[in-house]
């Protein structure tokens, strides 16, 4: 069976929101809502009620990051100044705590920030080509729901999305 | 780079100047400077232009504050604790020099800000100046509570010895470009020249081998340079020497903020020592007669 | 006099159509502002060349005033950039809403800020060619940056700063430039499609961007702290008095907030008038802003008197001798100045006739960036005239080479910031959306019953009748 993927667009976000709730509630038999996907203008923390829990793993990225800087910037200041001993002291210690402390947290901070910029990437799938399905008017106000279903799904779920004041729908065989 | 040099080491790089710090000091350079017999007559600044290639700068740029004058004598004119009510031109009344080089301070304060490690503390006990390493961010001299370090404002050099005056320039060390900052070094040209001649004939550096070039041209002997290592070390086997003898006499002490001294009469301190920057330098105190 | 922050009735395609006009080709007022900058940065170009080749006696400095104003217009560059992450970053954590319209301007100015401040240390270098040997980098002789002296700390958070700042700046602009380059053509279209990395505001993108917002905003805070307290440890960590001050780190931080949120009131006033964005930069946020510039100065008021009473309170002479000697020495005229514009002026923003009024807000809130300018330079300055040793007291002003670069640094970031605001939207056009639509259901509680549904209620959700 063809795959085809559909975006029903509609004018604002609480029709959208009805809309999946009802393919939660399987009103459209053999279609899960795992395979629904959001497209808004903005963020809608509130649609995962019906969309169900998804996860992201950006915070993972981030601990790995920071826990990597600090170390790696203790160890790697610790160990600049063991070998270059000729340093200054002024009656102060070669391998110094309270500096070796402030540069390290900096360094926390930014592999913390640039592995979290890179999970950002990774987990929203950016700097990929973007799929064709794609309508300009999520830009201002409308909001889609996208869909990739086989052949047999699309009529129940054109008339599922019609019910629900659907503007527009538009759909492409898969590839 | 290596994780042996961290491994074993890590305990003798983490040790403070009150443990002994990192260094094992072979010499410890030190000065006695006798305000009483100081004249301020100015040949040691002289000497210390001659002999280290300072520059001179100018009428109008020393007015603005520019001058490279490595020693510095200072004149004091009023002294109100004496009760005088003028104040004279001569030392005999009121006017008081203070000969003012780089106190190569134990616990330098200008040591741990530079951002590129061009001063350190040398095993011979003196804060050495990498004229190489310095990029001029002058955060050392702001550090410096006696304000003893200079810095190059301009290429001095171009102008300040037109042929033939070039020729009276001291081979034995540079002549610094604009942008680096430079001070008192005990004439370390010297020092090792002294230190090369006793390792040669293969014994320990005797007192009076090496002088500064401010010691010897100071016609009333004033300054006083020799090796306080045996204050520091009494177990160490460098020669002890007179200015370390002075240091004893005045009962004034290295590693300390406060001198502890059983009389009145004993005139040696140390400039700013309450600041805990342990200078190498004493000054014994004019004799007054009041 | 409006009290909404903003209405809740702008339909989302004119906040588009406003924002997008911003950007359009400029006019003639747009150049007018590009060559006054560009002439006050070929000042600084000029200036720093001469100074390049002669060294660093042009400028005045001498011993013992080894740093002056370059040092001060650092500082003052680091400050101004702090109120940029404080509107982004704490009050979004806080969740206050108000800050949406104006961030974006805000988050840009505090990279541009840096950008320019990152000169200064560079220019104020006697062998500046050689600067690259402050960062740590593996070298065949083993040496390093000595990493004990805050002029090196200064290099790491600074650069983790400026790093940080543009990847949360740039990271926030993303759903804003897939609507720039949805409606754009030539090459405009071809750089947002590279600059919006592939969005397309779908649910998990969205999802991800909100953590990773959410987890930069926290680590940015932290970072605005660090940096600016390591920049004051430039002058707590040394010895000289009026310098070796513990209050130097919370101080800093207060001025650098203050003389940020002046700027930010600046530059809404200039983006409000000139892209008249009046239903976005609305007159409630406005009155919003200023209060919290007049909160901080009281802040930044109370630090001062407390720096001052526990010097006079304290035994020591010279720190006591330095205060007097900037109540009553040769620099007085200015630390009087910058007491007036700091302390006093602030006041004006506490009477609502005031901050309704535009032009004086304008002019106060230059003033008021005057002021904490005079403030960077009193602190460097009298120290290092008055210092422990007294054959070094000298009085010293800074010459045209030092005011040449010190205003064309603000030539440099007004290019940036007019480049800025014509590639990019100045205002957010997504989070003013996100505003428009928390207010509208929040007020509307029809709409709410219906959306907050939990997801195992029972269907049927077509019959239901709104309210139940």
């Amino acid at each position: 069976m063809k795959k085809y993927h559909m975006l029903g667009l509609f004018s604002n976000f609480d029709e959208a929101f009805t809309a999946i709730s009802d393919i939660r509630h399987y009103k459209v038999p053999g279609v899960s809502v795992d395979d629904v996907t959001l497209i808004s203008p903005i963020e809608h923390p509130e649609i995962e009620e019906v969309l169900g829990e998804r996860t992201s793993h950006v915070p993972k990225f981030t601990l790995m990051g920071a826990l990597f800087g600090s170390t790696a910037g203790f160890i790697f200041l610790a160990a600049a100044q063991a070998n270059f001993t000729v340093q200054p002291q002024g009656g102060k210690p070669v391998i110094a705590i309270p500096s070796n402390i402030v540069l390290s947290y900096e360094m926390l901070i930014m592999a913390a920030v640039l592995c979290t910029v890179t999970g950002f990437l990774l987990g929203a799938r950016l700097l990929r080509r973007r799929k064709s399905l794609y309508s300009e008017n999520v830009g201002v106000d409308q909001v889609g729901i996208e869909m990739e279903v086989e052949e047999k799904y699309l009529e129940p779920l054109k008339e599922l999305f019609r019910e629900h004041k659907v503007l527009e729908i538009r759909e492409e065989v898969a590839k | 780079m290596s994780l042996k040099n961290i491994l074993e080491d890590w305990s003798k790089y983490r040790k403070g100047r009150e443990e002994g710090g990192f260094h094992e000091y072979e010499h410890m350079w030190g000065m006695a400077i006798d305000l009483d017999k100081c004249t301020g007559c100015n040949a040691c600044s002289v000497a210390c232009y001659a002999e280290n290639n300072l520059a001179f700068v100018g009428k109008e740029r020393m007015g603005k504050g520019q001058g490279m004058h490595w020693l510095r004598l200072e004149r004091y004119w009023d002294e109100p604790d004496l009760g005088e009510s003028t104040v004279s031109d001569y030392q005999y009344h009121g006017a008081s020099f203070v000969p003012t080089m780089c106190q190569q301070c134990n616990a330098a304060t200008c040591e741990p800000v530079c951002p590129v490690a061009a001063t350190y503390h040398t095993p011979d006990g003196l804060n050495a100046q990498v004229y190489n390493r310095c990029i001029g961010s002058r955060y050392c001299s702001n550090n410096c509570p006696y304000r003893l370090r200079y810095f190059n404002f301009y290429s001095y050099y171009e102008e300040a010895w037109p042929a033939p005056l070039n020729m009276q320039l001291n081979p034995d060390l540079s002549v610094r470009d604009k942008g680096v900052m430079e001070k008192c070094t005990f004439c370390i040209q010297r020092i090792r020249t002294g230190k090369d001649a006793a390792s040669r004939e293969g014994r320990q550096v005797r007192d009076g081998d090496i002088q500064t070039a401010c010691a010897q041209s100071c016609p009333t002997k004033a300054i006083s340079f020799g090796d306080l290592l045996k204050m520091y070390d009494p177990s160490s086997k460098v020669a002890d020497s007179k200015t370390a003898g002075l240091w004893r006499k005045h009962q004034v002490q290295l590693g300390k903020t406060k001198q502890n001294k059983q009389t009145a009469d004993l005139r040696g301190y140390r400039i700013l020592e309450g600041l805990n920057t342990d200078p190498c330098v004493m000054y014994l105190e004019r004799v007054r007669d009041v | 006099m409006p009290t909404r922050d903003i209405d809740e009735d702008i339909k989302w395609a004119q906040i588009n159509k406003d924002v997008l006009r911003s950007m359009e080709n400029p006019r003639m007022g747009y150049w007018i502002a590009i060559a006054v900058s560009l002439t006050l940065l070929s000042f600084a170009v000029g200036a720093e060349i001469y100074q390049y080749n002669v060294g660093m006696g042009p400028s005045n400095l001498n011993w013992p005033h080894m740093w002056d104003l370059y040092i001060a217009t650092f500082i003052f560059w680091i400050g101004m950039s702090h109120s940029g992450t404080l509107l982004s970053a704490i009050l979004h954590i806080i969740q206050a809403d108000w800050r949406k319209p104006i961030y974006r301007f805000a988050e840009a100015m505090t990279t541009f800020t840096l950008m320019t401040a990152g000169l200064f240390p560079v220019i104020h270098l006697g062998r500046l060619w050689n600067m690259y040997w402050v960062l740590p980098y593996f070298s065949d002789r083993g040496i390093w940056p000595n990493f004990r002296s805050p002029l090196v700390w200064d290099a790491f958070a600074i650069s983790t700063y400026l790093t940080s700042s543009a990847l949360f700046l740039f990271i926030g602009m993303i759903p804003d430039l897939s609507i720039c380059r949805d409606n754009t053509r030539g090459w405009r279209k071809k750089l947002y499609t590279v600059l919006s990395l592939g969005w397309r505001g779908d649910d998990r993108q969205w999802r991800n961007f909100r953590k990773t917002y959410m987890l930069m905003a926290c680590f940015l805070i932290p970072l605005a702290v660090s940096v600016h307290s390591i920049v004051s440890a430039d002058f707590a960590m040394s010895i000289m008095p009026g310098w070796h001050v513990t209050t130097f780190p919370p101080y800093f931080v207060a001025g650098a907030l203050y003389s940020g949120c002046a700027a930010i009131i600046t530059l809404f006033i200039l983006l409000r008038y000139f892209f008249r964005f009046e239903q976005y930069m609305t007159m409630p946020i406005l009155d919003k802003t200023c209060k919290l510039t007049f909160a901080i100065a009281m802040v930044w008021t109370y630090l001062n008197l407390i720096e001052f009473s526990s010097i006079w309170y304290g035994h020591d002479e010279v720190g006591k001798e330095l205060l007097l000697a900037k109540f009553n020495g040769p620099y007085s005229p200015y630390f009087w100045a910058m007491l007036f514009l700091g302390s006093v002026m602030p006041f004006t923003l506490a009477f609502e006739k005031i901050r309704n009024n535009i032009p004086a807000l304008f002019v106060i809130s230059l003033l008021l960036n005057v002021g904490m300018w005079l403030e960077r330079w009193m602190i460097v300055t009298p120290t290092l005239s008055l210092s422990y040793h007294p054959f070094a007291f000298d009085v010293m002003w800074p010459s045209w080479v030092q005011w040449f670069i010190v205003l064309g640094s603000f030539g440099w970031f007004g290019l940036l910031f007019l480049v800025f605001v014509k590639i990019v939207p100045s205002v957010s056009m997504y989070e003013v959306k996100e505003m428009i639509f928390h207010r509208r259901h929040l007020a509307n509680k029809d709409i709410a019953s219906v959306m907050h549904r939990r997801a195992t209620d029972d269907g049927s959700m077509a019959t239901e009748t709104p309210g139940n």
